[in-house]
């Protein structure tokens, strides 16, 4: 099952869900679509117009072009997801931290979609770090 | 880059045995069709998916519950991220930060993966807003 993760770009979550036995849905899969797409100039201009329109579909003409920019990546995996995981708790440099509005909203899109949904907590020693390998195979399973 | 081609970022534990050199040198042995590049962290490897996977499970064989990969977006050495072209590297903080835990995780995996029952302590709860305010209250007076 296709399993959507927040933050988007974490390792850690990245390589759990495909250790056990799953597709994650990762920023990086996103990202590498657009840079190695010869039509997209180099950034800061691999956003191009038709995204920041396509980011509509997601959040409101008023909510900032940065953060429709950045919805019209993550908010395509969020339909394509059938499963989510996330990390609260995490330090302030783990995950995006480009913009926490997009992240925000993100995770509102998650829920309003219903997605069965598994929020974990950063770990801060081993024995949090047992229980979140624990939960994330727990729910992993769970899908199949 | 054609679609069935990756990238990816294999990221060895800190508490691992396991140097980016040796990860580099048995993907070379395997004489793949793939791109390789040393890291400070592990490796960088880079080719069609099939072989990439292929590479990773060796890698992945010399110490599994501490040798991490994840995709990585840019190709290896694409002007606009590797160092050596003065490119930008804003992806560095979160990379940084998750290795340092992976000494953590892999305390798991292993756990996970010879079935260890965790025992899960309820998370301490928030302040209660009045409890909030009296403390709040105390102090400015």
């Amino acid at each position: 099952m296709k399993v959507f993760i927040v933050p988007p770009n974490s390792l850690i979550l990245f390589d759990l869900v495909e250790r056990f036995g799953h597709e994650p849905l990762s920023l990086m899969g996103a990202i590498g679509d657009r840079v190695t797409n010869p039509e997209i100039e180099s950034p800061p201009i691999n956003v191009t117009l038709d995204d920041v329109k396509k980011g509509l579909k997601y959040a409101g003409i008023e909510v900032p072009s940065g953060i429709r920019g950045r919805l019209a990546l993550w908010g395509p995996l969020v339909d394509q997801a059938e499963a989510a995981i996330i990390m609260e708790e995490a330090p302030f440099e783990f995950g995006c931290v480009g913009c926490h509005r997009t992240d925000e909203m993100v995770q509102y899109l998650i829920k309003k979609r219903r997605l069965p949904l598994l929020v974990v907590y950063y770990p801060t020693n081993e024995e949090e770090a047992k229980v979140l390998v624990a939960r994330i195979k727990e729910f992993l399973e769970g899908l199949k | 880059m054609p679609k069935d081609r990756e990238t990816r970022m294999i990221v060895i534990a800190p508490s691992s045995a396991v140097t980016p050199d040796q990860v580099t040198r048995l993907i070379h042995g395997m004489s793949m069709e793939i791109t390789i590049k040393e890291t400070c962290y592990g490796a960088m490897i880079e080719g069609a998916h099939e072989n990439v996977m292929k590479a990773l499970e060796a890698a992945r064989k010399l110490d599994p519950d501490r040798i991490f990969s994840k995709v990585r977006g840019f190709p290896i050495g694409d002007a606009r991220r590797c160092r050596a072209h003065h490119g930008s590297r804003p992806g560095f903080t979160q990379l940084e930060k998750e290795w340092e835990c992976l000494s953590l995780i892999e305390k798991g995996v292993c756990a996970a993966r010879l079935g260890q029952k965790v025992c899960q302590r309820p998370r301490p709860k928030k302040i209660p807003v009045e409890q909030l305010r009296k403390i709040a209250d105390e102090v400015s007076k």
